[in-house]
């Protein structure tokens, strides 16, 4: 499988990456040497350089033989022109786009339509603010991610000292929950992963990551001791497109929102987009303004300036100040694994989103949904089982299914089941499946049909 | 550094080498010349050495290499293969020492072609195949070798293939690196057959068919013969071996390009163009002066003439005449044909041309800025510019290069050899070219150079062959800080 990538950026790196780690064919086109030279240095795929919409380019890149093309560059422009450019050279080559302008949220289903015939539009903030949306509503929530249309819900937390889950085995788990039903698919230990088994335990410090039906989700988080009031003023640093959008919405939804912007014309900018938010115009590492804006009543803050060190400054500031929830915007993946030393746990980044959207639609089978978990340790895949694919008609337990790989989730019709090794899993059920990074391409051949290797 | 990688790959590489002997083995059985032991010892010592390497350092891989790994790899690889290659000429008893037999050795691999042997013909048959074949392998590069047939390698291949072919503008066919390596072992194996076939077809026997492509593809210039190529006499022959010399000399993507049908590929390419013009003019000039002068007919001239100008800016080395009885201005002509080689992405050695050709525009750039001192003005290569970085690492790759000659040439005089032999030996190792001039001329051989001096020119051969940054950096204190 070939997949054209244009813009080596962020998005376009880690999209490349894994991809090459699957050991697909990856060119990466950007007009940037340096962007490129890294490219090269690190990973095993084909670079070459120039402007991303020409056609003379993307030719050079054998977007003829090309299954996808990937358009990421950081200009919505570049990436729609060659789309355009893939439409006239190579009509068969799928296409997905970034495009981040909010202006062109109303035009996704017609772009797939006419001309371009772009299969998916991706906007990584629209994702990006719904992650802000779960993490604001679901308390002590680290990481969510909807499933399923939103009847399954993932949700990383952390194990505090003095839960009442502390030292619980996990077979003993559905006794502490009194019904509610919810399997744990992974925990992360001292920067570890590992899919637990009947005889681990939970311990406090562990981040663990759960299933639930979406009605039992909260009995879930009390039962793990994470109670809290729901959240209701809300602080957001930084007025970017980011934080337009969420504050847009969540001003619809009975929050009270602030925004805390530091260039004075987009203050006004948000003024006159915004109807019940306060805007505020200052720094938002500015100590005194989030003391006069008496951030201490705030039920959670979100930093979302396009600066991760102001981000994760002004989240520090605000956890100091005893805000319970804050919501760090980040940018660099490896800064992640040293959030949780410093004391940050929430983390958003429309790229993992933009990621995640993308590795969606390149995925082979019927793959509906991806979520990454921390960074790109692991996947939680949502996939149709095909009737003709290894995985169905038989016990879970029988299935040859790939090790650091588990069935997290079966949905079929309306009905939810959390699965245990009895489960069978019915053609055309809605599957959700855990798998740690390096069994991602195995599972994959499981939910493809078998056919195609003939 | 990631101490594991490296010996886990050098393990691999050695057992690698120990069951390609199996080839030599079966002719010496076949022929039945008493090579067997030599083979089966070597073969012990390389499947044990290279197995309890392996085995002691297994693990995990890690997280992928870094570009100081790979040139490790790469350059540790080669140091240990070219000592288990020698193992065979050791145990059989026909070279004179270990230095010998590692001179024998390193000087195929790196498909230099400089033999110690005074009397090839002598050697076991088994022994004159293994001669050919380590040529054969070290033509196209053990690594990338390893990289086509080692799935594992995938993930550290980028930073393998760069550090043993420094091309300075690299050529990746494909996006994944190990159907890139496949490709081009794959173009190499059909020229191979092909020319394999058409040796066949010229009256030469099966076993000299096969051990003079194996030697001519790689650009490596081992005969079977203590005439060499000479000893045919046969037109055909000259012209099939100088056909694939010219091919074995043109960029391998190129190669690849022509068999998917682009047809117009090495003309419309600026680096094959100006080969093949150059070698077009070089054969022509060299001949019309040996006319008359050397050889009686223009026939006569041109036909040893272009063998000799084609083996050697080809690096390959093989000869129909002793070019020291030519005039001066042949004489220098192949002379700094030892220095230019053939085209990146070949199987010669040398500096290449293209970096000839940025050096010259470069040159005519820095000229053009004297005449228009607000003039703006690019160094481009086949439309493209070069970029700046590209440029210096060129400009540094020739100076480098050059020292390292002229230190070659200062260390063998002092050594004790003339400065004829001395210099010119020393371009021709660095070049991977074979023979030289003086006492290393084509109708000599290198056993009279001192033992020192011979371990002198193993080492530049290596360096030639590693285009000298991935040997070299290993002096540089740098490099074994943490």
């Amino acid at each position: 499988m070939k997949i054209v990538i244009v813009g080596a950026g962020e998005v376009g790196y880690h999209v490349a990456r894994r991809l090459a780690m699957e050991n697909k064919d990856v060119v990466v086109v950007d007009k940037d040497p340096a962007a490129l030279r890294r490219v090269s240095d690190t990973l095993d795929v084909q670079v070459v350089q120039g402007q991303g919409g020409s056609p003379v380019v993307l030719e050079e890149a054998g977007i003829r033989e090309a299954e996808i093309l990937l358009a990421v560059t950081d200009s919505d422009e570049v990436n729609l022109v060659a789309c355009l450019v893939t439409d006239m050279l190579a009509p068969n080559t799928r296409k997905l786009v970034r495009i981040r302008n909010g202006d062109f949220d109303a035009c996704h289903p017609l772009l797939r339509e006419n001309a371009p015939h772009i299969e998916s539009v991706i906007n990584p903030e629209i994702e990006a603010a719904r992650t802000i949306e779960r993490l604001i509503r679901v308390p002590g929530a680290v990481e969510t991610g909807e499933l399923v249309g939103g009847l399954v819900q993932f949700v990383g937390l952390r194990l505090d000292a003095g839960s009442p889950m502390d030292g619980v085995m996990l077979p003993d788990l559905p006794r502490h929950l009194g019904g509610a039903r919810t399997l744990v698919a992974a925990v992360l230990r001292d920067e570890k992963l590992i899919i637990p088994t009947g005889a681990d335990c939970l311990q406090s410090g562990d981040l663990i990551y759960l299933v639930s039906e979406k009605n039992r989700l909260l009995d879930v988080l009390s039962a793990f001791g994470k109670i809290r009031k729901p959240a209701r003023r809300i602080l957001i640093v930084g007025g970017g497109r980011l934080g337009l959008r969420l504050a847009a919405s969540l001003e619809k939804q009975q929050y009270q929102v602030k925004i805390v912007e530091r260039r004075a014309q987009r203050c006004r900018e948000l003024a006159g987009l915004l109807d019940k938010t306060v805007i505020l115009h200052g720094d938002g590492s500015d100590q005194s303004l989030l003391i006069e804006e008496n951030i201490r009543g705030m039920d959670g803050v979100v930093t979302l300036t396009g600066d991760e060190q102001t981000n994760i400054l002004v989240s520090l500031l605000a956890r100091k100040m005893g805000v319970d929830m804050a919501i760090t915007r980040l940018t660099r993946f490896s800064y992640f694994p040293l959030m949780p030393t410093i004391g940050i746990h929430q983390i958003v980044s429309p790229r993992l989103s933009a990621i995640d959207s993308i590795l969606q639609h390149i995925r082979r089978g019927k793959v509906l949904a991806t979520l990454s978990i921390q960074g790109d340790q692991a996947e939680v895949l949502e996939a149709v089982a095909l009737p003709t694919s290894d995985i169905v008609g038989k016990p879970l337990r029988n299935l040859a299914f790939p090790k650091g790989a588990l069935v997290i989730s079966i949905i079929r019709g309306s009905e939810i089941i959390i699965p245990s090794g009895d489960s069978v899993i019915a053609p055309d059920d809605r599957v959700v499946i855990f798998a740690k990074r390096k069994t991602v391409p195995k599972v994959e051949k499981a939910l493809t049909v078998k056919l195609e290797y003939f | 550094m990631n101490w594991r990688i490296i010996g886990q790959v050098v393990g691999i590489l050695m057992v690698a080498t120990g069951l390609s002997m199996l080839f030599p083995l079966a002719w010496s059985h076949w022929y039945e010349d008493g090579g067997e032991k030599a083979f089966l010892l070597s073969m012990a010592f390389c499947c044990l050495g290279g197995g309890v390497l392996y085995g002691m350092l297994r693990g995990p891989m890690g997280e992928g290499l870094s570009q100081k790994d790979g040139m490790s790899i790469v350059a540790a690889g080669w140091v240990a293969v070219s000592f288990c290659g020698s193992l065979p000429f050791f145990f059989s008893g026909f070279v004179p020492g270990f230095t010998d037999a590692f001179f024998e050795s390193v000087s195929g691999f790196t498909t230099t072609g400089a033999s110690i042997l005074e009397d090839i013909e002598a050697l076991p048959q088994g022994l004159l195949f293994w001669r050919s074949q380590i040529q054969w392998i070290g033509g196209m590069g053990i690594i990338l070798f390893s990289i086509a047939i080692l799935p594992f390698l995938g993930v550290g291949g980028m930073q393998l293939y760069k550090a043993e072919v420094p091309s300075p503008v690299p050529d990746k066919l494909k996006p994944r690196i190990q159907e890139t390596a496949r490709i081009l072992w794959k173009v190499y194996l059909l020229f191979s057959l092909m020319m394999f076939v058409l040796l066949l077809c010229g009256g030469m026997d099966v076993f000299d068919s096969l051990c003079h492509t194996f030697t001519t593809m790689p650009t490596g210039g081992f005969s079977t013969k203590n005439l060499s190529i000479a000893h045919y006499e046969s037109l055909y022959i000259e012209s099939v071996i100088m056909f694939f010399m010219v091919l074995a000399g043109i960029n391998f993507a190129l190669h690849f390009r022509l068999l998917r049908g682009d047809g117009l590929c090495f003309w419309r390419d600026g680096e094959c163009r100006f080969f093949l013009l150059a070698l077009g003019g070089l054969v022509l000039f060299v001949s019309l002066g040996l006319w008359g002068r050397v050889y009686e007919t223009l026939g006569e001239s041109l036909r040893y003439g272009s063998f000799q100008v084609i083996s050697i800016v080809t690096t390959t080395g093989f000869a129909t005449a002793d070019y020291t009885f030519w005039t001066p201005a042949a004489q220098l002509v192949i002379f700094f044909g030892m220095f230019t080689g053939a085209c990146a992405g070949s199987t010669s050695g040398g500096i290449k041309l293209i970096r000839f050709m940025v050096c010259a525009r470069y040159c005519h750039k820095e000229l053009f800025s004297l005449v228009h001192p607000r003039g703006v003005r690019e160094v481009k290569l086949g439309g493209r510019v070069v970029p700046e970085g590209v440029i210096h690492g060129i400009l540094g790759f020739m100076a480098l290069y050059l020292g390292i000659f002229a230190l070659g040439a200062l260390v063998l005089t002092t050594l004790g050899s003339d400065v004829v032999t001395a210099v010119t030996a020393t371009a021709s190792a660095l070049g991977n070219v074979g023979p030289g001039f003086g006492a290393v001329g084509p109708a000599e051989n290198y056993a009279g150079i001192s033992v020192s001096g011979k371990w002198v020119l193993a080492w530049l051969m290596l360096l030639g062959r590693l285009e000298i940054y991935t040997l070299i950096i290993f002096l540089l204190p740098e490099f074994w800080r943490q």
